[in-house]
């Protein structure tokens, strides 16, 4: 099947998640497994200095997350042929904890296709070049979270 | 004069308390060129245009990406979006 033939749903929200609706997009006659991968606002932090966090504020350079995000599931399709539906969704605003942020997730006929390094793939790929920021606000105060990857020029 | 709208996002956007500004730049600038001329206009945003990430109509440009005329051009930190 050729890639313009299945389905590819990338989006920048304001509005809830909705797994089922996605899920049901990125669904083929063809497909047997699914692999999605969810962020979620933490409220408290145990790893490294231990942490509260009131909530969340995302935001997005939208027209340019939407072409990164496109990108990253066609850099997806590259490298796992068998995967047939991507979904890639970032929720913004204000998000409170045990909230979804962040959706990936990969659709494929059979769950040994690689579908499930494709879903942490497209996630670990979202972290690195798609343009969206989250300040983390707790009772002390706020400070925007800023990541560690400098994309190269065309990336 | 090439008249180019710059776009800031997340701790870049905060302390520059706006969204946009408007620059007018001379021809053939590169965006090293555009850097050193924000940061003579701006200088005390010194310390958050060292880990800028810089964005040419929606692409990322490095230091010697040439600026086109009208270009749009987003101003941010590393991404850290999920």
């Amino acid at each position: 099947m050729q890639s313009y033939d299945l389905p590819t749903v990338f989006a920048i929200i304001e509005d809830e998640i909705d797994l089922n609706v996605l899920l049901a997009r990125i669904t083929l006659v063809s497909t047997g497994a699914a692999a999605i991968f969810t962020g979620i606002v933490r409220g408290e932090t145990k790893r490294g200095e231990e942490r509260q966090t009131e909530y969340l504020e995302y935001e997005a350079y939208i027209p340019m997350a939407e072409e990164k995000m496109k990108q990253v599931a066609d850099e997806i399709r590259a490298q796992w042929s068998a995967v047939e539906g991507i979904a890639i969704v970032q929720r913004i605003g204000k998000l409170y904890p045990k909230t979804p942020t962040v959706l990936i997730a990969c659709t494929a006929a059979h769950r040994d296709t690689g579908v499930f390094e494709a879903a942490r793939y497209g996630i670990d790929r979202l972290k690195e070049i798609v343009p969206i920021w989250k300040k983390e606000v707790s009772p002390d105060g706020g400070f925007w979270v800023e990541g560690e990857y400098a994309p190269k020029a065309g990336e | 004069m090439n008249r180019v709208k710059l776009l800031f996002f997340a701790a870049l956007r905060e302390r520059m308390g706006t969204r946009t500004l408007d620059l007018d730049l001379p021809a053939d600038l590169t965006i090293r060129g555009l850097k050193d001329k924000f940061l003579d206009e701006y200088p005390e945003m010194s310390e958050s245009m060292k880990s800028v990430l810089v964005a040419v109509n929606r692409e990322y440009a490095s230091d010697e990406t040439l600026i086109p005329l009208n270009a749009e051009i987003g101003l941010f930190p590393p991404v850290s979006g999920g």
